[in-house]
């Protein structure tokens, strides 16, 4: 019935060459995290550009592709922002057939929990948004919730009751390093160089064009040079002294000890500012907490250490007595719109840029690698990618992912 | 019972029982047991099932490393069996197990271990991909260990919290940490000591061998007394520390005497948070496991685990012990077994010379069979171990002993979570065969094992060190002498003496001693249950296979191969990982990084964190009132409000009420703020959108704050009380930020006003309705007519005959209205004034969503709600607040305004008629957050509908596309709440349904 | 990290008592001439990186006071970088004020 046992499983090969680094390649990736690997897979499978270096100056998924929840789902609240991560979302199994390689894709559902009639409004915006773009997701009454999350408490007893939710059944989780390695796999058998431990310190330009990058293993050359650093993004383009609307932020995530399952979905609240999930290993997985200020440490802090218990503890009483085992951090580059950065050509030629993702870049990796690819190889922004400009913070166009405009770093 | 005599060094009280129950037996331990000394001797061997293979597990370590020791207790899940203290009447259970601990269901799980390789199941269960979900769900339902019961409440005890500062915080209460501590506190006043276990002594408070005379144990003694004794140390014991947070911030929780099972006073659990100056880190080492083959059987122990048993809690470890370890500690725990009847078969020792001469003699003497350069190389026994296979490291004959435990460990690495947690590096050191520090952040002083030292003068010694280089560095010598010359010239002179004193003692004692570099003994095949990490059954051939697959260095392999990564964290495999990763690599160890170790180091629980709880948010002064008026309360910013007073959450009684009668809200939320001096009225010109030279006094000016984005951030009145004296008001939730806000934008000015938040010193009462000023005039004698108080005007007034209050005749809810503000301690008196006089016209209150519904009617926005990211000042109507011709005063928002003036295809706030094409008067319609929309375009969304009882239709504020935003046209509202599509048909109007000409307001 | 900030009025506090305000900027702009352009640029365009940089920081659960120092936010401590000129000007961050 199935091929579990096919041939070849037990014989375990490098999932990915490790290829000697060359001097000159077509097109130099910087960070080895899912956009990065994403980008060089598409670039070599769809466009038959094969001669890239992927340079990750940790190991693979070392910075925000290894540190995030891993939780994936469509219902954002502007039609633009759907419309790609709806795309991103069903790419999961297209990709776990193509890659060969099981991400793990659990499509357990979000529900999204409102503490008040103003995040019910909220809400409601976004369903429909969902709804009139093909993208499911409903309304329920909090008795629903308790139905849906048998651990969830809608009594009146929390500092914030739970009024309802939005829950969105095409989401869930995946297993966020298979991500990582899975596309490294893929990306390595289209041809594309993944070179571990090398850091750029320096870009290389002339005449306005890039031209490489100095590393530590030495200088590259490159006819195209695309930047996918992740929370780093605004760090590496500070080497070209290109300004961008981004603040990167510590964001931090925390586990429990495993528990048999008994929480079947993500679940989040903006009221507590909190979202969990409990992984194929049975730990609860949560986190959210962003301190504001501009911040490159990956350091946890005890105040969200404690405050996290305070907001689980309110929503799922029975955890009570259990323990968190470990806690973490990474780096988000937000935007004040919540929306990415995608640009090519950025005041340099051959310069492409992809990032302030926030904490959407998980959700939205191997789509944006897909198209970024596709920018790339035919130097023409495609459709899909046509809001994400950097000008729209010139010309003062948000994207409206937020109501509000975040407020991290820029003091508005 | 399985219990040695009674000696000095055990904990137990020989006479008191304690029943407890596990696995539905009824077993028996002594008062003061923790649960796995009761268990083991007992006889109880399995505890658990492993994660993966359903192995079973049980006694390993007494300290909390791992899930091996983890259980059930009175349905609480994954408790450590080693660190808590039974208690009578316990039902403890064993976990990960389908059936009994002996015959769990999945235990044959173990035999297909070929068919998962590290990793496999990426590689597995997704050809096809629909066949995943099914392999999804049989994998999630073998995960987790313990299992919880969602409907059970646990009650948590007593939980509190304690936040210290310390000169000098000293983590681990051995022999170094109780030296440093004492050094320390001979020049600061303020140390604080934090051991985990119950007591304090390290290591040397069970270890009877003599040093210089006398018992080591002696020592710990005498240490403890004195550290008791200091006035200068406060002492937690029982107080594991969870992590060091950067600038030595250091927490931890304290388990207290009703946690300790007994007392019924006092606390269970503290979460405690210490801001040090400096640290000691004197945490010791932990044990570094020997990986063999079968090395998770019950029966295998770590050396402290058996030395402890016996000296701590007078449990036999087994009938026949074989030793395969590799330090001379071990050595001194079989010769200390034997001592006490314990029967020592063999000593294997993986280091093939160096073994302390004396215990080796004295072990031959008691006729144990000591094997310097060997190891085990497998235990045979199917649940538990029946005898071991012990063969040379370097190649040789096995030889088989029959025993019933094997005391095995590769040696010792020093426990580096509180130093890695507090930010410092690490370096392989060969001689030692163990990581130790190398680069160490501002203020952290390690001393003791955690440096690799073995020799326990030395221990002691670096202690001395440490405190005294950790009080050097907190200020000791600024702050000693107040400032007398001559005597801090003395103090320093004896600090810097007495640390050259102590350096020098230890540099003539001995250093670390050399370790062995073995990770695993002789094993013959591929390590296939050769465990390097037990919580998630991490082989010897799995660490092989990540290498195979490309994930050879630690932090790759401890996420591809899950070492690392269960309920012990880094403790197992910690040290092991990296120098197998070295061995399988063919790299030196130095080349290779340990991975990294995250907080907690100790797992605490949720409501141990949570503490006694922190409800924080703001009453007003009328929350009682309205409580026992029905009010229906929402968290709404900092503020609990009375949103609703009945559960008709239409409010359509209230909504008639302000109508027709007349109603009384308590607003007091509201911002309220003076700014006064020479430059107040330039502050207010620059965050002030408006023109803010017009506000006259006795007027109040509706005037808004934009941001650099033209978004409006805040609206609110501002009227002039006094030459350079204003006083105004802001929305609620913006309150706290004012004076932020205002301070910022004016923080290069240099300019000289006063600004004042009376938000909470003021109560507010909005008294709203046709019938106001007949209501207020019977509380005043001020002249309210129209004339005399004109709509938009602003009066001090004296209410009740001796209230001074600011009266604001405002029209939010489109109705006559007067706002008061007075002195928060009189907010129940004017509300009963107010409601006395007002009962012959039917007063009654209203709660937020009543006064929502009334605006929005009358077209009044709430920032937020008709406003969002992508809409600024001009886009919803109210650019006529903006004072263009003013580029002087570099207004926030002004430019951004101006950039965006002319735009087009913009949102626009509109207001939107539905029809009610049944004629019907029911409130069927779209709620807020319904899409307006063409065909298969969005233009924009409802911001707030309602079925107006006033109007007798449905009105919405929309944000729409400005393209359709005119006047008449016919647009379609969409709403799927996911019951299934609807459309409803609408009409762009004027944003001002209810009384567009504002006559009632200025009646 | 839960790392400390020294206010210029009430000395070394734990970071959660103040809010961030943002890198220093210099002060706004005359708007006689500002082009949206510079305007939108001066309010939100920075470049970030892990080196000390000069920002704002409001003590507001203190002595409400704005000011602004040298923080590292790739270590989140207090430090001044090594001037490169006379002026004394950090290398790191743009907008040198007026």
């Amino acid at each position: 019935m199935f091929e579990i046992l096919r041939p070849g499983f037990l014989k375990l090969d490098r999932l990915w060459e490790e290829r000697p680094m060359k001097r000159h390649y077509d097109v130099v990736i910087i960070g080895g995290g899912i956009h990065g690997l994403a980008t060089a897979y598409y670039l070599a499978k769809n466009h038959g550009v094969e001669d890239i270096a992927v340079l990750e100056k940790n190991y693979i998924g070392f910075g925000g592709s290894g540190r995030n929840t891993a939780i994936v789902r469509a219902n954002q609240r502007t039609r633009e922002n759907v419309r790609l991560y709806d795309e991103g979302l069903k790419l999961w199994p297209d990709l776990t057939d193509e890659l060969d390689f099981n991400l793990m894709f659990f499509n357990c559902g979000n529900l999204n929990l409102a503490h008040s009639e103003a995040a019910l409004s909220s809400f409601r915006l976004s369903i429909n948004t969902a709804n009139f773009c093909g993208v499911k997701s409903e309304l329920l009454d909090r008795e629903s919730c308790k139905e849906l999350i048998p651990a969830l408490d809608v009594s009146d007893r929390p500092r914030l009751p739970i009024l309802g939710g939005m829950y969105h059944p095409p989401g869930g989780v995946l297993r966020h390093d298979a991500v990582v390695w899975g596309l490294a796999k893929g990306a390595s058998a289209h041809g594309a160089s993944i070179q571990q431990g090398v850091g750029v310190s320096a870009i290389d330009t002339d005449a306005g064009h890039v031209t490489g990058v100095q590393t530590n293993k030495g200088p590259i050359t490159c006819n195209k040079l695309a930047i996918m650093a992740g929370g780093y993004g605004a760090a590496v383009c500070a080497m070209l002294d290109i300004e961008l609307p981004i603040h990167p932020l510590t964001i931090q995530a925390m586990v429990t000890q495993p528990l048999k399952p008994f929480l079947n979905h993500v679940i989040s609240s903006g009221g507590y500012h909190i979202y969990a999930n409990q992984t194929l290993k049975g730990e609860i997985a949560c986190g959210a907490h962003m301190d504001p200020q501009v911040n490159y440490t990956t350091d946890a802090t005890a105040w969200y250490f404690k405050h996290q218990a305070e907001a689980m503890v309110e929503l799922l009483p029975c955890l009570e007595r259990v323990r968190f085992l470990r806690i973490w951090a990474g780096l988000a580059d937000m935007t004040p719109d919540m929306a990415p950065i995608l640009e090519g050509n950025l005041e340099f030629d051959g310069l492409y840029l992809d990032c302030g993702w926030g904490y959407f870049g998980f959700k939205s990796g191997p789509v944006t690698g897909k198209y970024m690819a596709e920018y790339i190889a035919r130097e023409e922004r495609p459709d899909i990618l046509g809001p994400f400009t950097l000008d729209r913070f010139l010309r003062n166009r948000y994207m409206g992912e937020t109501a509000t405009t975040m407020k991290y770093g820029h003091y508005d | 019972m399985n219990r040695l005599p009674a000696t000095p060094t055990q904990k137990i009280d020989h006479d008191r029982r304690i029943r407890f129950v596990f696995a539905g037996r009824q077993l028996e331990g002594l008062k003061a047991d923790t649960v796995a000394s009761a268990l083991w001797a007992a006889g109880v061997r399995t505890w658990s099932r492993s994660f993966e293979y359903h192995r079973p597990r049980g006694l390993y370590d007494l300290e909390g490393e791992g899930a091996s020791g983890l259980v059930s207790i009175d349905g609480v899940p994954n408790r450590s069996a080693g660190t808590t203290l039974l208690e009578r009447g316990m039902t403890i259970a064993a976990q990960n197990v389908s059936g009994s601990p002996d015959r769990d269901v999945y235990g044959a799980l173990d035999r297909f271990d070929r068919w998962m390789p590290a990793g496999f199941y990426y590689r597995l269960f997704h050809r096809p991909y629909r066949a995943w979900p099914f392999f999804q769900d049989r994998m999630r339902a073998l995960a987790g260990l313990g299992r919880l019961d969602v409907d059970a409440r646990h009650d948590p005890g007593v939980r509190t919290e304690w936040y210290m500062n310390a000169d000098v915080a000293v983590v681990g209460g051995g022999a170094a940490g109780m030296s440093a501590a004492l050094a320390a506190a001979e020049h600061v006043d303020r140390v604080c000591l934090f051991e985990a276990r119950p007591w304090l002594g390290g290591h040397l408070d069970w270890r009877v061998r003599e040093v210089g005379g006398r018992p080591l144990r002696e020592r710990a003694i005498e240490l403890a007394r004195q550290v008791a004794g200091h006035s200068s140390i406060r002492v937690l014991t029982h107080a594991p520390v969870t992590g060091v947070w950067g600038e030595n911030l250091v927490t931890g929780f304290q388990v207290g005497p009703r946690g300790d099972g007994g007392a019924t006073e006092g606390y269970d659990e503290r979460h405690w948070e210490c801001r040090a100056h400096t640290i000691v880190v004197a945490t010791g080492a932990l044990e570094r496991p020997l990986v063999f083959e079968a090395n998770d059987r019950p029966g295998v122990m770590q050396v402290d685990t058996a030395w402890r048993l016996a000296r701590h809690y007078g449990v036999r470890p087994g009938e026949q012990i074989v030793f395969s370890t590799a330090d001379d500690l071990a050595l001194e725990a079989a010769a200390d077994l034997a001592d006490l009847g314990v029967q020592i078969v063999a000593v294997a020792d993986a280091r093939p010379e160096g073994l302390d001469g004396e215990l080796a003699a004295r072990l031959r003497d008691l006729g144990v069979e000591l094997m310097p350069g060997s190891a085990a190389a497998a235990v045979g026994g199917r649940r538990g171990v029946t005898g071991v296979e012990i063969a040379p490291l370097e190649g040789g004959q096995a030889r088989s002993f029959p025993c019933d435990v094997v005391v095995a460990a590769a040696g010792r690495q020093p426990e580096i979570g509180v130093l890695s947690s507090a930010g410092a590096g690490f370096e392989y050191s060969a001689h030692a065969a163990a990581f130790v520090p190398k680069s160490l952040p501002d203020g952290v002083f390690p001393a003791g094992r955690v440096l690799g030292l073995t020799d326990v003068e030395a221990i002691e010694a670096s202690g001395v060190v440490a405190g005294l280089n950790a009080a050097t560095a907190c200020g000791a010598l600024a702050r000693s002498g107040s400032g007398d010359g001559e005597s801090r010239d003395a103090d320093e002179r004896a600090l810097g003496s007495a640390i050259r004193d102590a350096e020098g003692r230890l540099a003539g004692l001995p250093g670390p001693a050399a370790g062995s570099g073995h990770v695993r003994g002789p094993m013959t095949g591929k390590g296939r249950k050769a465990f390097l990490d037990y919580d998630e059954d991490g082989t010897w051939k799995n660490a092989a296979q990540c290498v195979e697959q490309g994930f050879d260095v630690p932090e790759l392999a401890k996420r591809f191969g899950n070492f690392g990564l269960g309920p012990g964290q880094y403790r197992v495999p910690g040290q092991n990982l990296a120098m197998a990763m070295a061995e399988l690599t063919g790299r030196p160890v130095g080349d290779i990084q340990c991975t990294t170790v995250r907080p907690p180091l100790i797992p605490p629980s949720l409501a141990t964190l949570v503490g006694p709880g922190h409800d924080v948010h703001k009453r007003t002064p009328l929350h009682e009132d309205q409580t026992a008026r029905g009010a229906i309360f929402r968290q709404a910013g900092a503020w609990k409000r009375a949103r609703y007073f009945s559960d008709d959450f239409s409010c359509r009684e209230e909504i008639r009420n302000v109508r027709e009668n007349v109603g009384l809200l308590d607003s007091s939320p509201l911002g309220k703020f003076r700014v006064f001096g020479p430059d107040a009225l330039r502050a207010l010109q620059r965050v002030y959108i408006s023109n803010m030279t017009a506000v006259g006094e006795g007027r109040c000016k509706y005037a808004a704050m934009c941001n650099d984005t033209g978004n409006i951030i805040d609206d609110g009145v501002v009227t002039r009380v006094g030459r350079d004296d204003f006083y105004f008001t802001t929305s609620s939730n913006r309150a706290g930020g004012t004076v932020e806000w205002f301070r910022y934008h004016t923080r290069y000015d240099g300019w000289d006003y006063n600004l004042v938040n009376l938000t909470d010193n003021l109560a507010s009462i909005n008294i709203a309705g046709p019938n106001a000023r007949a209501v207020l005039s019977r509380v005043t004698d001020s002249d309210l007519s129209g004339g005399a108080f004109p709509y938009m005007g602003y009066r001090e007034i004296q209410v009740g005959d001796s209230i001074p209050a600011r009266c604001l005749r405002l029209g939010f809810v489109g109705e006559l209205s007067y706002e008061l503000h007075f002195l928060a301690s009189y907010a129940q008196h004017v509300w009963d004034l107010l409601m006395d006089a007002g009962a012959e016209f039917g007063i009654g209150p209203f709660g937020l969503e009543a006064q929502n519904c009334m605006r929005a009617e009358k077209g009044h926005i709430i920032i937020g709600t008709e406003s969002e990211q992508r809409v600024t000042l001009l886009d919803i109507g109210m650019g006529w607040m903006w004072d263009r011709s003013d580029t002087e005063s570099r207004k926030v928002g002004a430019p951004a305004l101006r950039a965006c003036a002319d735009q087009t295809d913009r949102l626009k706030l509109v207001g939107l008629r539905l029809d009610d094409t049944a004629g019907r008067k029911s409130p069927e319609g779209p709620a807020d957050g319904a899409l307006v929309t063409a065909r298969e375009e969005i233009l924009g969304y409802v911001c707030t509908t309602r079925y107006s009882e006033s109007l007798g239709w449905r009105y919405a504020l929309a944000l729409v596309r400005d393209g359709r935003a005119e006047r008449g046209t016919s647009v379609e509202l969409f709403q799927d709440l996911g019951d299934g599509p609807r459309r409803f048909a609408a009409m762009v109007v004027p944003p001002h349904f209810y009384d567009p000409d504002g006559a009632r307001l200025r009646g | 990290m839960t790392f400390r900030i020294t206010c210029p009025v009430c000395g070394s506090r734990d970071v959660y008592e103040f809010t961030y305000g943002g890198h220093e900027r210099g002060p706004r702009p005359a708007q006689e001439g500002l082009s949206a352009e510079e305007h939108f640029r001066w309010a939100q365009f920075r470049t970030t990186r892990a080196e000390a940089q000069e920002e704002w920081w409001y003590h507001g659960a203190g002595c409400g006071v704005w000011f602004s120092m040298w923080r590292n936010p790739a270590t989140n401590r207090e430090e001044r970088p090594e001037p490169v000129d006379a002026r004394g000007t950090g290398p790191t961050t743009e907008g040198d004020g007026e």
